[in-house]
């Protein structure tokens, strides 16, 4: 018995070493990571499975997710880092990430890549993270914009979905309308977001200033705004916001409710406005289609990267957490969770293209704006990006409440946008 | 003798003697030159509070004003000393229009709070039914949290679905919608109504407060004298009440120059600078623009102008002032 009893002692002693010796060498580790994306629809759900098949292949090894609003994100991100408590997984958005690699607070991930194998060619937008000559992220959406569009509307007025500029505009004239007689326009043609800020409002202007064939700077980063073109282009959000051919100063949030209400026949919108006219009561008659424009608008939408400022430890487990993100199978859910195509090249669409009926049309408008080279962000403007596009929203706005004339405005937009340049 | 008060304090403490002066017990907090002692023992705290979350913080804007710096760490060595932050801010048009609309915002605010506020205490302070649910009423916008004020006018003043236009297209005061947050001068009206709204309650409360610790005796002895409504509210209402308006003014003015987040939601500070106020502009430039440096030196003069104005105010300004 006693025999038996030592026996047992020694089995459950070399039990627990062995145990020990297989356990991870991170017990009871805690990464930091905070995003803006906790609570978003669709997108969380690839999160919330990103950070579970994290935990799962790292015993011992928590996220701690935390939710940080969008609208006090760069604020609380710059508080973290320049307190030197930064997250250790650091998700930003794409316009946004410049501030922190420029301050030297994203760690190079190019030896990483480098070391894993994992081949970054035609990964879509992740030239954009390329910054001084170092990798500082990994490009998570690169989305490119689609016009949705009211069926029902457009059959009333017996309109035909249009294919360019002046069909457009036609439609969307013809679209506006007071329709209870209070004198007060009630139905839009189109719905913008000029309440937002600058970069969200230099977005919705470049849906048009792009088909003119006008960009805010060249391919050498040199300032071309005082040009034929963007007079052109600008002539046109002037006669879109001040002829009130969509309704004014209201967010993003509320336009795509009110084309979903179907108050706003078009919205030239990224592919989040495909999950919304899904849900909307009127889903049968909300349609997708190729923006009626040369060139649509596209861009990085967010980023992950790593933090410069953390330990070695925590560096190679947050390496994994991004190789994970960037893995085939997590790149082909992301494509079904953001009704879009995944940045990687590799990655199966098929099951995004059963649940997303338009997946092709918003594939499309990615590829038509990422070979066009187009991104939000003006090349050479990386740093000074939310003073350009205060500067631009200005005076944009100054020359609709001044009634200004467009060419006038180019050439007070390029002196001021090289006088930022030169800062 | 020293020996003897030591011990003494030692007992006083522990309940029984010490051998041995420690420095505890050298605290002889009951002779009379040193019962002050206690007081600051007892303030230390506060005292200790506020210098880790008031001046410490207001120094370190200040010697941050100071420096040519981008993003603040601390971890990083400090920046040479340098003017050009204040140089570049009098120079700058922005800052000067900042300060021009903090200023009409001041003006109109804090002026349109005291009339609505001392007028609205005036009724409630009557007798009639239905007082409890009128003084309710004139409270309710103090208690509803800024930002879901906000969101309600944002709705209120909107250009196209908005029920102000529709009351004032209905009524036949305006021809066409107004664009409230696109138009400088209606963004500007459509900020200073909200903070109206939502400050005078708190001008209200506190004169209604004053005004029920009024002794009735004054307006019965005016009565009795011959002066008439517009006499007792001149001479006995206005000078019984003027210490709280004083404050309540001051705590208004205070406020509408530090108020952030109703012009921030509701404008952002635009149209064309229309609504900027040096709280935006500060906010702004540390965390639009990255200039920390020049965020703190516009947030130092903002103090600068608040701690200027209040003690004009308190007509107590010192002499080197």
């Amino acid at each position: 018995m006693l025999k038996a009893l030592r026996n047992l002692a020694f089995a459950t002693a070399a039990s627990c070493m062995a145990l020990s010796a297989i356990a991870p060498a991170h017990a009871d580790t805690t990464l930091k990571f905070v995003s803006w994306q906790k609570d978003e629809p669709g997108v969380m759900d690839w999160w919330a499975a990103l950070v579970q098949k994290f935990e799962e292949s790292h015993p011992g090894v928590k996220i701690e997710w935390t939710k940080v609003a969008r609208s006090s994100y760069v604020d609380t991100m710059t508080t973290l880092f320049a307190g030197g408590t930064p997250p250790d997984i650091v998700h930003l958005a794409a316009f946004e990430f410049q501030q922190f690699a420029n301050n030297g607070w994203l760690e190079n991930l190019a030896p990483y890549f480098k070391e894993a194998g994992i081949d970054l060619n035609g990964w879509t937008g992740q030239s954009a993270c390329e910054y001084n000559g170092e990798t500082v992220c990994l490009m998570l959406l690169y989305t490119g914009y689609v016009m949705a569009y009211n069926q029902k509307l457009f059959d009333a007025e017996g309109i035909a979905v249009p294919t360019n500029w002046d069909e457009y505009i036609a439609a969307v004239k013809k679209l506006t309308k007071d329709t209870n007689g209070d004198n007060i326009p009630d139905q839009f043609g189109t719905g913008h977001d000029t309440a937002g800020g600058g970069s969200q409002y230099i977005t919705e202007m470049m849906n048009y200033i792009l088909d003119t064939g006008a960009r805010f700077t060249d391919a050498d980063g040199k300032v071309t705004m005082n040009t034929p073109e963007m007079i052109e282009g600008l002539a046109r959000w002037k006669m879109v916001v001040k002829d009130t051919l969509t309704p004014r100063d209201l967010p993003s949030a509320d336009i795509r409710q009110l084309f979903s209400d179907g108050r706003v026949a078009i919205r030239l919108d990224g592919p989040q406005i495909w999950p919304i006219a899904a849900k909307s009561p009127n889903a049968a008659d909300l349609k997708l289609a190729p923006v009626p424009f040369t060139t649509p608008v596209g861009g990085g939408s967010n980023v992950l990267g790593m933090a410069a400022d953390i330990s070695d430890e925590n560096k190679k487990l947050v390496w994994d957490f991004i190789a994970l993100a960037a893995s085939d199978e997590m790149q082909s859910a992301y494509a079904s969770a953001a009704s879009s195509p995944a940045p990687s090249p590799r990655a199966d669409m098929s099951e995004a293209k059963a649940k997303v009926e338009p997946f092709d049309i918003i594939a499309a408008g990615a590829k038509a704006a990422s070979d066009a080279g187009i991104d939000r962000l003006p090349k050479g403007l990386e740093i000074q990006f939310n003073e350009f596009t205060k500067m631009v929203k200005e005076e944009a706005q100054r020359m609709i409440i001044e009634d200004l004339d467009p060419a006038a405005v180019a050439a007070t937009m390029q002196e001021k946008a090289e006088a930022i340049q030169k800062q | 003798m020293a020996q003897t008060n030591s011990e003494r304090t030692t007992e006083t403490f522990s309940g029984r003697p010490q051998g041995k002066s420690t420095w505890f017990a050298s605290l002889d907090l009951a002779r009379p030159s040193r019962r002050h002692w206690l007081g600051y023992m007892l303030l230390a705290p506060a005292v200790l509070l506020m210098i880790a979350f008031v001046a410490y913080p207001l120094f370190v804007s200040l010697d941050i004003s100071f420096q040519n710096v981008g993003i603040v760490r601390f971890d990083q060595p400090r920046k040479p000393f340098t003017t050009a932050n204040y140089e570049k801010l009098f120079t700058s048009p922005d800052f000067w229009n900042a300060v021009w609309v903090t200023v009409k915002l001041v003006v109109v605010v804090t002026t349109s709070c005291f009339v609505l506020g001392l007028g609205t205490a005036l009724l409630v302070n009557n007798h009639f039914k239905g007082r409890p649910l009128a003084r309710l009423l004139v409270a309710l916008p103090w208690a509803i949290p800024e930002i879901i004020a906000v969101v309600i006018f944002a709705w209120l003043f909107d250009s196209s679905f908005g029920l102000i236009n529709w009351l004032m297209i209905k009524l036949g005061l305006i021809g066409s919608p107004i664009n409230w947050f696109s138009t400088p001068g209606a963004a500007f009206s459509a900020v200073s109504v909200v903070m109206i709204w939502k400050g005078y309650p708190f001008v209200s409360i506190m004169a209604l407060a004053g005004l029920q610790s009024i002794p009735e005796d004054y307006y019965n002895a005016a009565k009795v004298d011959g002066a008439n409504v517009w006499q007792r509210f001149i001479y006995i209402t206005i000078p019984s009440l003027m210490p709280i308006l004083g404050v309540s003014m001051i705590l208004s003015m205070l406020w509408v120059f530090r108020d952030f987040s109703i012009i921030y939601t509701l404008t952002g500070g635009g149209p064309l600078g229309s609504t900027e106020t040096l709280s935006i502009m500060t906010y702004e430039e540390a965390f639009g623009f990255f200039r920390m440096g020049y965020a703190s030196a516009v947030g130092i003069i903002t103090l600068v102008i608040c701690v200027v104005v209040s003690r004009l105010m308190l007509h107590r300004a010192p002499e080197n002032l």
